[in-house]
């Protein structure tokens, strides 16, 4: 369960987001959608502890964890899938799963992606970019995280792609993983997303169901635009 | 040609010297990304540790292994500043930080070690190892070479073998993912301060001997530290070992020339010209980077 209330963050002594609250609940995947810029991926470095947080808490399950720095808010149980499948390029694929610990089970990651097990000996930096996003969310998961919190892992790969990662995402929810899916375009992720959110400009404008966004796509643009819809 | 091998073999220690401390820099550089100009600074403070230790009584060992250890505690302050306020900023930001930071190291050591007032540094290895063609062959000079060796290619089995090697490579490409995903970046970054600290430290207490020891000119060996470490293009340790090697028979060379000798010291930086030069040719030195 991830709990954010009243989140500040700043950008190069700007603010960039206000006042933001959302929750990820257990075996739930909130969606968080937004156009160009409003400001997503801040929200997510926010709580993950690479930009600094400004005002607000964090609650991870009980505890308050915005006072941490990344790699303990980590420890704790809160994974960061970055924009731009941050994978380490020089390493293999499998020194980028072994690298997590020493001793991780891997085998659980080859069995969410079969492909990169075919891979486990070539260079990250050369897989296909679906190759990639595989690797940083098997990556992420051998943390053995309660939450996950993933941004834009559909940007630029074929529908096919796409996909499989949403049908994956969907079961790691399923087995009780909270998820928070960040998407600029919005229709698959909200298929399979239990609760939506929408950013624009650093504030939340929108709070509630998938269906309506679904069923309204008129709502969903002036959402992202401006014009005052508020669910 | 007898002298011109003297010289030679006299260039062995300055050259293993050198390598040394290039191989620390590109270690640093590659796990940190910091160009280190005060990493010979850092070695020179555990240096004059181990100096003024023995001045004052204590037995030269445990006067160089204090001496090691205070090298370290101040890698360990300079990466603390490095790391706390300027993780984020760029190579040439960094670079200048350092440059800064050798200016302030120095500052205090000459204050503390009595401004240029030359200090009796003891030798921790003295007498010659053997006799090559009729010329000594000092233990120091052979100590120097090993040490360099051995620390490459310790570097080397640990970076590509241990789990902390590899941990230490993923932070050097990506430092946030690294962080991301609980490796302990922070401790990790001090440690790589700490050990380049001890092991310039190590460098230049052996080579101090053979100079004139004030903490600036032992500080102002990070020029040939760099030089050596670029044409390693600041990532093959190896290489920068042979530069190390190069540039001191370089210099030992030229100091038997008449005329010449009083130059030696312009040789790191016409090798510096030279291979910056030479690598803007074929765009390499952005591959490096
Ligand atoms: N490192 C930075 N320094 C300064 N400003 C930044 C930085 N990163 C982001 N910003 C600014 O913060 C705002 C939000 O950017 P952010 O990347 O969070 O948006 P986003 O919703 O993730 O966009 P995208 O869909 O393009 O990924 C933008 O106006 C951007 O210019
Ligand atoms: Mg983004």
């Amino acid at each position: 369960m991830l709990r954010i209330s009243d989140l500040k963050v700043d950008r190069a002594g700007l603010p960039v987001i206000r006042e933001a609250d959302l929750v990820v609940e257990p075996g739930r995947i909130s969606v968080l959608l937004g156009a160009n810029g409003a400001g997503k991926t801040t929200l997510l470095e926010g709580i993950s502890g690479i930009a600094p947080v400004t005002g607000g808490r964090i609650k991870l399950g009980t505890e308050a964890i915005e006072t941490n720095r990344p790699t303990e808010r980590a420890r704790k149980g809160l994974a960061h899938v970055e924009q731009g499948r941050t994978v380490f390029r020089t390493l293999t694929t499998e020194e980028n799963l072994r690298v997590v610990g020493n001793g991780v089970d891997f085998a659980r990651s080859y069995a969410l992606f079969p492909e990169l097990e075919k891979r486990r000996q070539v260079r990250a930096g050369l897989l296909s970019g679906g190759e990639q996003q595989m690797l940083v969310i098997a990556r992420a998961l051998l943390a053995r995280p309660k939450v996950i919190m993933i941004d834009e892992m559909s940007a630029g790969l074929a529908p096919i792609i796409v996909g499989r990662l949403m049908n994956a995402v969907r079961a790691l929810a399923d087995s009780g993983l909270s998820i928070l899916l960040v998407e600029q375009f919005a229709a698959l992720a909200l298929e399979i997303g239990d609760r939506a959110y929408v950013l624009r400009k650093g504030q939340i404008v929108y709070d509630g169901a998938c269906r309506p966004l679904i069923e309204n796509p008129d709502l969903l643009h002036r959402l992202y635009l401006g014009g005052g819809a508020h669910a | 040609m007898n002298s011109l091998l003297t010289n030679a073999v006299a260039g062995l220690t300055a050259g293993g010297a050198y390598a040394l401390l290039g191989v620390c820099a590109t270690f640093t550089f590659r796990l940190v990304a910091v160009v280190n100009f005060a990493g010979a600074a850092i070695g020179a403070s555990g240096a004059f540790a181990f100096a003024l230790l023995v001045e004052v009584g204590t037995p030269i060992w445990g006067g160089a292994i204090a001496g090691l250890l205070f090298g370290a505690l101040v890698g360990v302050l300079v990466g603390e500043i490095m790391t706390r306020w300027f993780a984020e900023a760029s190579t040439s930001i960094k670079a200048a930080v350092s440059t800064a930071l050798l200016v302030g190291v120095t500052a205090v050591g000459l204050r503390v070690t009595g401004g240029q007032r030359p200090h009796e540094f003891p030798e921790l290895l003295s007498g010659s190892a053997f006799r090559l063609l009729g010329v000594e062959v000092t233990n120091t000079a052979i100590a120097m070479l090993g040490l360099a060796m051995l620390f490459t290619l310790l570097i080397g089995l640990f970076l590509n073998r241990s789990h902390v090697g590899l941990q230490l490579r993923a932070l050097s490409e990506r430092p946030a993912a690294a962080e991301l995903i609980g490796i302990p970046v922070h401790q990790l970054s001090l440690w790589v301060w700490a050990i380049g600290g001890a092991a310039t430290t190590l460098a230049l207490m052996l080579i101090a001997p053979q100079r004139a020891p004030n903490f600036l000119g032992l500080s102002l060996l990070v020029v040939p530290a760099l030089a050596s470490a670029l044409i390693g293009f600041f990532r093959s340790f190896w290489a920068t070992l042979l530069g190390g090697v190069v540039i001191g028979e370089m210099e030992s060379l030229i100091s038997g020339f008449s005329g010449l000798g009083a130059y030696r010291t312009a040789v790191p930086f016409l090798v510096i010209i030279a291979v910056l030069l030479w690598s803007q040719r074929g765009g390499r030195w952005d591959d490096a980077r």
